[in-house]
Formats: structure tokens, C-alpha cells, sequence
């Protein structure tokens, strides 16, 4: 029982952990496809290199806010199985030990019979 | 229920958790104001739902212990209360990581959170309650005390309503979800209540092994000594 748990743990994980690591779809061509694009829409003279810096800066910090996203949503879920995996850990235990009590109780008065 | 049954029960739970997992992280539409961590709702909300059938169980086998006197009603109400206080874990140690990011706190005295908390802590005490006593009188008094806890559900319920102004959102919001959100928070739901349930027999049947046990020490150490 104790091994079903723990992979059962580690098979919820490591979907958990494929689900979530998905990549941010923005690739450097993308980056420089939006960036000739607003350029090329624009109705006044930018600077190719400003525009390209301020789209990276705000990739950047869109990535940090998913990433600190991610940890959330991974320690609440983390939470929630480590609870259910302690408990049925501990019912595996009582159950053991509850049978080993019951065995020797059997034994102890089949031996005096 | 036979072994069977019960493995029936456990394949399906395994497999709806798995299914609901799967649903989370790679069906549900990502929610535009929180994002991913939205994604906390499936098994947050669904603990604590069941959290409500489990003591629902407690309450209705506790008044048919009182009704009967079946030590065996007296054993499932116990697993259910065991269990109750398991999900109610769950849904108060999983909602400050969700509110941390989404209210900025980890915890907040408003009327769901503060009424959840009243009903863990007052199942706790029905443990409590249960240690220091003996034979009927033990589950007797935790009985009445199971009925009295139970009236705490329906506050909790309520609560966003009672007293409004809190930072849940109101009882319906999850009924109003887009439809792939809605169909995976009730697969997400299911696959918890089959937990339950099939934690339930677990725990039952354990319930009855030990009491069991104590009748045949008992017989056992009668014998002896006569």
C-alpha cells in the first residue's frame, strides 16, 4: 500500500510538473515579428532598438509573474496530496499494526487452550 | 461491502483523479484575473464541499445512533468525522496559498474563512471529546455533539450571504463558470467525493477490526481471570 501511495505521489507530481512547464510560446522571431510589425504600423518615426527593449522588459516580467504563479498553484496542489499521501500512510500503519495485535491476541489463547 | 466493491471504488477514484488532473492543467480555459493560480477553485472548493458531506454523514449516522444504539452507526459516524476533518484540512491549508497571491494575506477573519475554521476546530473537539471518555457514554455524548457541530455547515454555507461585504465570492459564482471551468470543477468534485467514499469504507472497516480487537481482549482477559 505504502509504495500504490507514494506513486501514486510521484506519478500526480510529475504530471503536475509536465502540465505546468509548458513554455512561454514567445521565441526570439516572434519578438522581432512584433516589433517590425508596430514599427511598421506606426504613424511616427520610432527607435527600432527602444521598441525591441521595451517588448523584451515586458516579457520579462510577464515570465516572473507566471512563474510566481506556477509556485502557487504547485504548493497548493503539493499540499492538498501531501495531506491525502500522510493520511492513507497512517492508515496503512494502524491497519498493520492493528493486525499484528490481533494476530498475537490469537496466538496468546490458542497457546493457552 | 466486498473487497471487490471496494476495489471497484478505488480503480474509479484513481482514474477520475487522474482525469480531473488532466482537466485542470490541460483542458479548463485559464481564468483571465488570477491566471493560473485560479487553478487552486478544482480541489479547494470541491475539499471543502465534501468536507460538508462528510460531517453530513457524521450528523445522519449520529442521530440514528442515538435513535438505535448500533455501536456500528457510532463507527461510521467516526470515519465520517475523521474524514470530515481530513478534507477540511485540505480546504484551510490550500485557501491561504490561493489568497496570498489573490488578496494579498494569507488569512483574513471574514465570515467563510472564520466560520470554517469554527467548524474544523469544533470537529477536533468531538476527537477530544471521544479520548476522554469510555463505552456508551463516549459515543453518546460525541453523538450530540456531532448534531450540534453539524449546524455550523449550513453558517459556512451561507456565510458570503449572512454577511456580505467578505472577500469569498458569492455562492453562485461557481455555478456561472465558462464551460470547460464548470465541467472540470464537477469532475474534480466527483473524484473527491469517490475519495471519500472510498476512504470511508477504509476507515469503517478498520473501525470495526479494533472494536473487534477490544471485545476479544476483553473475552480474553475475562477468561483469564476467571
Amino acid at each position: 500500500m505504502k509504495i500504490a501511495v507514494l506513486a501514486s505521489f510521484v506519478v500526480v507530481l510529475a504530471l503536475f510538473i509536465f502540465a505546468t512547464q509548458v513554455p512561454v510560446d514567445i521565441t526570439p522571431e516572434k519578438v522581432s515579428a512584433a516589433v517590425s510589425e508596430a514599427i511598421s504600423q506606426s504613424e511616427v518615426p520610432v527607435d527600432e532598438e527602444v521598441v525591441e527593449q521595451a517588448v523584451k522588459n515586458s516579457i520579462t516580467i510577464l515570465e516572473k509573474g507566471q512563474r510566481t504563479r506556477l509556485k502557487y498553484l504547485a504548493a497548493a496542489y503539493i499540499v492538498i496530496w501531501l495531506v491525502f499521501m500522510l493520511y492513507v500512510l497512517r492508515l496503512g500503519q494502524q491497519q498493520q499494526q492493528l493486525d499484528q495485535r490481533l494476530a498475537q491476541l490469537e496466538q496468546t489463547s490458542n497457546g493457552e487452550e | 461491502m466486498g473487497n471487490l466493491s471496494t476495489k471497484i471504488i478505488a480503480v474509479i477514484t484513481a482514474i477520475l483523479i487522474f482525469i480531473s488532473l488532466y482537466l485542470i492543467f490541460g483542458y479548463a480555459r485559464t481564468e483571465g484575473t488570477m491566471l493560473e493560480v485560479q487553478k487552486i477553485f478544482y480541489y479547494h472548493v470541491s475539499a471543502a464541499l465534501t468536507v460538508f458531506v462528510a460531517f453530513g454523514v457524521n450528523c445522519v449516522f449520529s442521530l440514528k445512533y442515538l435513535i438505535q444504539r448500533k455501536p456500528d452507526d457510532d463507527l461510521l459516524a467516526v470515519a465520517a468525522a475523521e474524514l470530515g476533518v481530513i478534507f477540511c484540512t485540505v480546504a484551510l491549508l490550500s485557501g491561504p496559498i490561493w489568497a496570498r497571491y489573490a488578496w494579498n494575506t494569507w488569512w483574513n477573519w471574514e465570515a467563510r474563512l472564520t466560520s470554517t475554521l469554527v467548524l474544523w476546530l469544533m470537529y477536533v473537539g468531538y476527537f477530544i471529546l471521544r479520548s476522554a471518555l469510555e463505552g456508551d457514554k463516549r459515543r453518546i455524548y460525541s453523538a450530540v455533539l456531532g448534531i450540534i457541530a453539524y449546524l455550523d455547515v449550513p453558517i459556512v454555507y451561507y456565510a458570503v450571504d449572512i454577511w456580505q461585504g467578505g472577500l469569498h465570492p458569492d455562492r453562485g459564482t461557481k455555478w456561472s463558470l465558462e464551460t470547460t471551468m464548470r465541467y472540470t470543477w464537477m469532475v474534480a468534485l466527483l473524484a473527491l467525493i469517490m475519495l471519500f467514499i472510498f476512504l470511508l469504507i477504509i476507515r469503517y472497516r478498520m473501525k470495526k477490526t479494533e472494536a473487534r480487537y477490544e471485545i476479544l481482549q476483553q473475552k480474553y482477559l475475562e477468561e483469564t481471570s476467571g
